[in-house]
């Protein structure tokens, strides 16, 4: 049977933001649709509004040539239409068949019965009564499938689907979404990740600000002409050029640092030695869990260390605790952008006011100056071409990228003389990551130092002066970066050695 | 021998009826919240229950109308709690704190009429079974319809959370409402559902202290037994029969420590009389420790306000 879904002049606007403008499109049957776009594009809104979750303030959406109505998720279910969300919404402490079985009307024992098939047909291998808590989130994934396909669905809608897979469930899925789309099932597949649009789906329709810019057939198209049309830009391959720091001034000194921690989980750092110039970019290579955490909570004044281990501008630094570095002009900006750079519940202006709380500008005899502080804040969103101009709004309706352009802005914004990032680019889109790019590019050469540790060799490579590698806790020799090839850290980052 | 073991039997009686009111209590408590709602007004529930039994029971001199109304007007108090929080999005602790205190005021006010007036005899079923069968008939029979009832009731409220759709999509609510709202469940309706059934077990509980326990009204009879029930839930993580068993427990203790000081055992009364307390988490947690357990039974949302995206 040939179904053909076709939303027309849908239109959302949320305080501050529009999500949907006018987004016309068409779909039928037998295709995989790509909807690609930036975070904050406004494909999630457009994906809640065919499911039911949220209604469009315009607009309607056609089933078969008949409008339907979409207001509860119940009635995209009557419509077949099935949804896995970003965010699995399944009850984690339900069994698995408790988690299916919730959303049907049929008897136990003959969900029993669909259910065995449909594990049979699609290969898939799950134990259905433990506690969804024990599952991968690949096998979540895959209860979140096995709940649409009980319904028989016409339309499968899956929302960013590969954020959380590694790669082999990855290529499962495919496998799997091509599997149900030659059964018939019409599927419409939300990414911003530009290399799977190309080996999986057949159309895509790219989105940004919230409206539609281009429909084509994949075969059309190449990583650039998307990344270009998604960021509506050509986006220029950002290209630093490597400068020799002989004659600068040295601004900050590691000697002989060892951290050793009470805590199993963490790693104990041994014996580093670092220094770096004025307006230098060091960058630390490593697989994640080998002590950056550690390194980045020592810089940062999370964990304090003796006092002459850290020298910053000539003064020592290693006891002090992180508001007091940022009065000698450091800037931290964390790898988790909600839980240890901002706070997700707090306004942006509050958030903004948060690491900033000794400031007389912002704070007088107790009191809170709010009106400064939103000055400040919309400067920030301004500055930093945060997508809001709303400094009321809570941080946590911020998309990734917007939310790690607030996070630098913020530590730029008192011109530090350093600043150290964790992976300041991680799960953010090709313009966000671009952005963030730049922005690091720009300090070094405004004479601003900078020390990035991160898992992305590709990021590494394109922003450091110069490159070392940890391994255990334990820093490899500092090397220059016009020096280091991929190959090279390859081998560093698995505990190899180089001469 | 023989007297013995029926005056065992008989203490074992009275050990069920006084843990009644708790796991009535308890037992919709743990409904509630189970839908992720956390009723603090467990207490003030249980006096309104027990003062509108007793009034009722004394103005139409009928313990059916009696019993029934006490249900209601927990029923009506855990209805005020439900449209504050689930209509108006009030903090559950703030509200639930602030129906106690309600609730103990208002029953205070409306009793004042009714100090010192007795109650009504309760009518006790199989009493001749009691009398004639040595050690076991004290202990299953001779009570109150309300003492069977609550002695089903944990296993019931198991059987009902555990195998039946309904009960399958409370604890949904309870795991994530927002998950739940998404497959299209109308998370507000149930979680009132709860409160509601909540409110009317707490005012049974409050009428079984007024009409059968001691059957008279006096001022703050409740005597705190709606805070046990709530921690009776919370320390039997959730799980209906661990509740029966922490109550058994607390009232098992707390008539032996009366029997004991009553012996003049040369223990100080009020370590005699903390002793429940401190013996019923003890006990409580010991046979609750599977932490994994913990994890599947405790209602992640709890005590979590939860609005609906527009």
């Amino acid at each position: 049977m040939n179904t053909k879904l076709k939303v027309s002049e849908i239109s959302k606007i949320y305080p501050g933001c529009i999500a949907n403008d006018k987004v016309s499109l068409e779909f039928g049957s037998g295709k995989i649709y790509a909807l690609l776009g930036e975070n904050g594009a406004g494909k999630s809104t457009l994906v809640k509004i065919l499911s039911g979750v949220v209604k469009p303030d315009e607009g309607e959406v056609f089933l078969n040539d008949e409008s339907i109505k979409l207001n509860s998720p119940l009635d995209a279910k009557k419509n077949n239409i099935g949804m896995v969300f970003q965010h699995f919404n399944l009850f984690e402490t339900l069994s698995v068949f408790e988690n299916l079985s919730i959303d049907s009307d049929k008897k136990d024992k003959d969900l029993r019965v669909l259910v065995d098939s449909i594990l049979k047909k699609y290969n898939f291998k799950i134990d259905l009564d433990i506690p969804v808590l024990n599952l991968s989130a690949g096998q979540k994934q895959k209860v979140e499938i096995i709940r649409c396909l009980i319904r028989n669905p016409k339309v499968l809608i899956m929302d960013e689907p590969t954020s959380v897979l590694t790669e082999q469930e990855t290529d499962d899925l495919f496998i799997s979404l091509k599997q149900f789309s030659k059964d018939g099932i019409l599927i419409i597949y939300i990414t911003h990740k530009l290399k799977e649009v190309l080996s999986l789906c057949d159309e895509v329709a790219v989105m940004r600000k919230g409206k539609v810019v281009s429909v084509s057939n994949t075969i059309d198209e190449k990583i650039e002409s998307l990344a270009n049309k998604m960021v509506g830009e050509n986006l220029n391959t950002i290209k630093k050029k490597i400068n020799n720091f002989k004659n600068s001034k040295e601004i900050l000194k590691i000697s002989n640092l060892s951290f050793k921690s009470d805590d199993p989980y963490e790693t104990n750092l041994n014996n580093l030695n670092l220094s770096l110039k004025k307006g230098e970019c060091l960058g630390i290579a490593g697989i994640s869990g080998n002590g950056q955490n550690e390194l980045f909570q020592i810089l940062s004044g999370e964990i304090i260390t003796e006092g002459t281990s850290i020298m910053f501008r000539n003064k020592e630094i290693g006891k002090l605790n992180p508001r007091e570095r940022r009065e000698y002009l450091m800037a931290f900006s964390p790898e988790d952008r909600i839980s240890q750079a901002a706070v997700p519940e707090l306004k942006i202006y509050e958030n903004v006011a948060l690491n900033n709380f000794k400031s007389s500008n912002f704070f007088e005899k107790g009191l809170v100056n709010e009106k400064k502080i939103k000055e400040h804040s919309k400067k920030i969103l301004s500055n930093f071409s945060v997508n809001t101009d709303n400094v009321e709004l809570k941080s946590q309706f911020l998309s990734g990228g917007n939310l790690q352009k607030l996070i630098i802005g913020r530590e730029l914004i008192t011109s530090p003389e350093l600043l150290v990032c964790f992976n300041p680019t991680w799960g953010l889109d090709v313009g966000a990551i671009n952005y963030i790019h730049e922005t690091l590019i720009q300090i070094n050469e405004q004479g601003k130092s900078s020390i990035l540790i991160s898992t992305d060799n590709d990021e590494l490579l394109k922003l450091s002066d110069r490159i070392c590698v940890i391994y255990k806790g334990k820093l490899s020799k500092i090397m220059n970066a016009d020096t280091v090839t991929a190959e090279k850290l390859g081998i560093l980052m698995g505990g190899g050695s180089i001469d | 021998m023989s007297f013995d073991l029926n005056f065992i039997g008989i203490l074992i009686g009275a050990i069920m009826a006084s843990s009644v009111p708790l796991i009535l209590a308890a037992s919709g408590e743990l409904i509630t919240e189970r839908s992720g709602v956390l009723n603090l007004g467990v207490e003030g529930m249980m006096i309104i229950g027990a003062i509108s039994g007793f009034a009722l029971m004394v103005v139409t001199d009928n313990l059916f109308f009696a019993v029934v109304g006490s249900m209601l007007s927990g029923l009506i108090l855990s209805l005020i709690f439900g449209l504050l929080t689930q209509s108006l999005l009030t903090n559950h602790v703030a509200t639930g704190l602030a129906l106690t205190i309600f609730g103990i005021g208002m029953s205070a006010m409306i009793g004042k009429n009714f100090v010192g007036i007795p109650g009504k005899e309760f009518p006790l079923l199989f009493l001749n079974l009691k009398e004639s069968i040595p050690f076991l008939g004290p202990i299953f029979f001779g009570h109150s319809i309300i003492l069977y009832f609550a002695f089903g009731l944990p296993f019931l409220t198991n059987y009902f959370l555990k195998k039946t759709k309904t009960g399958l999509i409370i604890r949904a609510v309870g795991d994530s409402p927002t998950s739940a709202s998404n497959q299209g469940i109308n998370v507000t309706l149930v979680r009132y559902s709860c409160i509601l059934y909540g409110g009317a077990m707490c005012g049974l509980a409050g009428a079984y202290l007024s009409l059968i326990y001691t059957p008279q009204w006096i001022e703050n009879m409740t005597g705190g037994r709606g805070w046990i029930a709530l921690a009776l839930v919370v320390f039997a993580t959730w799980s209906p029969i661990k509740v029966l068993i922490g109550a058994l427990i607390f009232g098992g203790i707390t008539i032996l420590q009366l029997h004991m000081q009553a012996v003049g055992l040369r223990i100080p009364v009020q370590l005699l009389s903390a002793l429940p307390y401190i013996m019923t988490i003890i006990v409580l947690v010991v046979i609750s420790r599977d932490s994994r357990k913990i994890k599947l039974n405790t209602p992640t949302s709890l005590g979590q306000i939860f609005y609906k995206e527009k």
